[in-house]
């Protein structure tokens, strides 16, 4: 039962930490007792404080875990007062190779898709800005080599600066950290690269790049399946990879192509994000589906992917992007930059639920 | 993620220089140093285009051993092996196809494993 008091009459730290196993975490399904997210529990007579640690810098249901955690604790006997702390901290893929290349570095996530054209920069761009307003260290690495549109999208017109053992800082813009091949290349100049030039760059970007310390480096990838995904999953473990697709048919069938690669490499796919889903007019406020709807996320539940979200087609989305300004910063409480939010809310959930799932099942021993 | 596919959960040594995996459904596997080096599947063992094997046995030494294993991703593994050779990268999959239903043994009798 709960409540079992001390002499004094006061409440003791077991007995809050007893009533809190009934608070449980809606995306990793136990309560938080038992994943160790209550920490500092303290008593002083009637007044009780703790933190709750969470693994999502923005878990939406925050406010509401709080509340209950409150009422709960409020409710025994002798408490006359609670103060509780929600803090989180990101958990980590574990992996020596990756502590290895990108120490400081806790989660690698790609944003693939299948073709070209559905948006999959402009996605990781608002991805990454959304995530870092939540609180998290982001990097942002533009590993399309041919087509490196994320200084464009980020506003980016500085060149990165060289930092010490020939490694490269990273540029920080509207605080997350970005690298990207357009960088290095004039804006009149092609990149025509073969497979063994590609290996060598996502070498450099992982290696080479003093990225810090970050919680999560989403990494813009070349659409379809080629070398440059190829050496990413060779060279380190990553987390797991968020596919972009439009909803039509064919942006699909392509797609399906990228998240086959991904689960024959053992890459954790994330989920699905269908961009583009449908027009709404500014003006008279109709909606259209122009690439047809839901076809994404019908896919997603018939392969058992996780779904995003659905990002609309809107030409602020577009406008912003082209300004250098993506819309979840220069519009941060629109509609659309609340799309973004949420499905970034998604994938930050889907990251915990994965790195919980993989502390169960670690990636391979190898003790030769 | 399909979670159908069975994953090394460890790899040893198995003897002073085989290699011994165990997988995460329970099974374990023991590959022979010297067949391990002679199912590399790189390109120039194996012909990429006609799948034909181009390795010649006589030109692996009959010591040739592991000098050191490291992971690919989380699907496969890297082997350098004493005769210098060390471009083969061996899936998870094509691992576990080599000793299922028949694993190399040294003394060939009826015995299936």
């Amino acid at each position: 039962m709960f409540g079992r008091n001390r002499t004094n009459g006061a409440v003791s730290e077991a007995a809050i930490l007893k009533a809190l196993e009934v608070v449980r975490d809606p995306d990793l399904h136990r309560d938080i007792v038992s994943l160790g997210f209550v920490k500092d529990v303290r008593v002083a007579g009637g007044n009780a404080s703790f933190t709750i640690e969470l693994t999502t810098p923005a878990c939406p249901v925050r406010d509401k875990m709080k509340e209950e955690a409150r009422q709960i604790v409020a409710a025994l006997p002798g408490v006359q007062n609670v103060e509780i702390t929600m803090t989180s901290q990101v958990r980590s893929t574990p992996s020596e190779t990756k502590a290895q290349l990108l120490p400081g570095v806790k989660n690698v996530v790609p944003v693939a898709s299948g073709k070209g054209g559905v948006g999959k920069s402009t996605v990781s761009a608002n991805l990454a800005l959304a995530l870092s307003q939540m609180g998290a260290r982001v990097g942002l690495m533009d590993a399309d080599v041919y087509g490196p549109s994320i200084p464009l999208i980020m506003g980016v017109h500085q060149q990165p600066q060289a930092a010490a053992d020939n490694r490269i800082r990273p540029v920080e813009q509207y605080g997350v950290k970005v690298m990207s091949m357009g960088f290095f290349v004039r804006e009149d100049q092609a990149v025509i690269w073969r497979g063994p030039m590609l290996h060598k760059m996502v070498d450099q970007f992982l290696g080479g790049v003093e990225w810090g310390e970050l919680d999560y480096l989403i990494v813009d990838l070349p659409p379809g399946t080629g070398d440059v995904q190829l050496s990413l999953c060779q060279k380190i473990p990553l987390t797991g990879v968020a596919v972009v697709s439009t909803p039509q048919d064919v942006a699909l069938r392509v797609a399906l192509k990228a998240i086959l690669m991904f689960e024959k490499l053992n890459c954790p796919i994330l989920g699905v994000i269908e961009n583009m889903s449908h027009f709404v007019c500014s003006t008279c406020g109709t909606r259209e589906e122009i690439f047809g709807s839901g076809g994404a996320r019908l896919e997603a539940e018939r392969r058992g992917l996780p779904f995003l979200g659905e990002i609309p087609l809107a030409t602020a989305i577009r406008t912003s992007a082209d300004g250098g300004r993506p819309i979840v910063l220069s519009d941060p409480e629109s509609p659309l930059a609340g799309v973004f939010q949420r499905v970034a809310e998604n994938l930050a959930a889907q990251i915990s639920i994965r790195n919980m799932q993989g502390e169960l099942e670690p990636v391979v021993k190898i003790n030769f | 993620m399909s979670a159908s596919k069975p994953i090394p959960v460890e790899i040893s040594r198995a003897n002073q220089h085989d290699v011994r995996i165990r997988w995460n459904d329970g099974h374990e596997s023991v590959y022979l140093a010297r067949d391990l080096r002679l199912r590399c599947g790189c390109a120039t063992c194996v012909s990429e285009m006609t799948g034909k094997e181009m390795l010649d046995p006589a030109t692996v030494p009959a010591d040739v051993h592991p000098l050191s294993i490291s992971p690919v991703g989380r699907y496969a593994i890297q082997i350098h092996w004493s005769d210098g050779h060390a471009t083969g990268i061996y899936t998870f999959e094509h691992l576990r196809a080599l000793s299922q239903p028949y694993a190399p043994a040294q003394n060939v009798g009826t015995r299936s494993f």
